[in-house]
């Protein structure tokens, strides 16, 4: 494999790994507001 | 149903360190010149200290906050100390993996037992140890106690990675022991806008996640008095 292709690699991982974490903390935002409508659905019904 | 709120000022600073990041990937590969003796895989240098760099700061926040949850009781101290905790084992699992593609391609090795590497792998595993156990179904009080004086002992590492490879026979550089490294001019520029660009990325990740983790802990009380 070339240099060139050694640093592109390296730099695909650092995006990836990025991205993978922006992608669980979205997840576990859609979980945050999931519950919070879940609540105000349980507040209402009282 | 009041919630814990986003700052206004997050979104901006996600912005910024988003035009940063693009700066910095500019800068790598358009700006800097490639280095005469290692060529451009020398390139993985500017976002593998960055990266290195931050992933310590986080884990010197992770104690901070760790002394601080243990002196206020605070719940705020806690989520900010889960919060760096996770950025800086994504910060050091990313520079291990630069650091491995980088010897990989200068020493022909994908890993060494040098100390700068054996310490920092100690170090990742110490800290991922810790976000295992901040997931432990304990009382709220009692994981929050243990996590905070895990968060302290495990930072005994951290000054050992910094200083490792000044202090042991260590093949992996010490960067900037000696005047600037060596570094040409734009060769700098470009570590320290690299150096700042991921320093925006830590702060809005490290913020965000820490709300996340104090909407999440707000939503568990409510649930438990709902229930009760």
């Amino acid at each position: 494999m070339e240099s060139t292709q050694w640093l592109l690699v390296a730099n695909a991982a650092v995006w990836l790994g990025i991205g993978a974490y922006l992608f669980l903390m979205a997840r576990a935002q859609q979980t945050l507001d999931r519950r919070i409508r879940h609540m105000e659905m349980l507040g209402d019904d009282k | 149903m009041q919630t814990n709120r986003l700052s206004p000022v997050m979104p901006l600073v996600g912005i910024v360190a988003g035009l940063a990041l693009a700066l910095c990937q500019y800068m790598i590969f358009v700006y800097a010149p490639v280095e005469q003796t290692m060529g451009i895989v020398q390139k993985i240098f500017y976002f593998h200290m960055p990266l290195a760099w931050w992933s310590l700061i986080s884990f010197l926040t992770v104690f901070v906050a760790s002394i601080a949850f243990l002196r206020t009781r605070n719940w705020k101290w806690d989520a900010l100390s889960g919060a760096a905790a996770e950025v800086g084992v994504l910060f050091s699992g990313l520079a291990l993996i630069t650091g491995s593609i980088w010897g990989r391609h200068s020493w022909g090795v994908w890993w060494t037992w040098d100390p700068r590497l054996t310490t920092t792998l100690v170090m990742w595993f110490v800290y991922a140890g810790y976000l295992v156990l901040r997931t432990l179904d304990l009382p709220r009080e009692r994981l929050g106690t243990v996590s905070a004086v895990v968060g302290i002992v495990a930072f005994l590492d951290v000054p050992l990675v910094f200083l490792s490879a000044r202090l042991w026979r260590s093949i992996h550089p010490a960067v900037f022991a000696s005047k600037g490294g060596g570094l040409e001019a734009e060769m700098k520029t470009t570590v320290i806008a690299c150096i700042v660009a991921f320093g925006f990325l830590w702060v809005a990740l490290t913020w965000l996640r820490a709300a996340q983790r104090r909407m999440a802990a707000r939503i568990d009380v409510l649930a438990t008095e709902t229930t009760i």
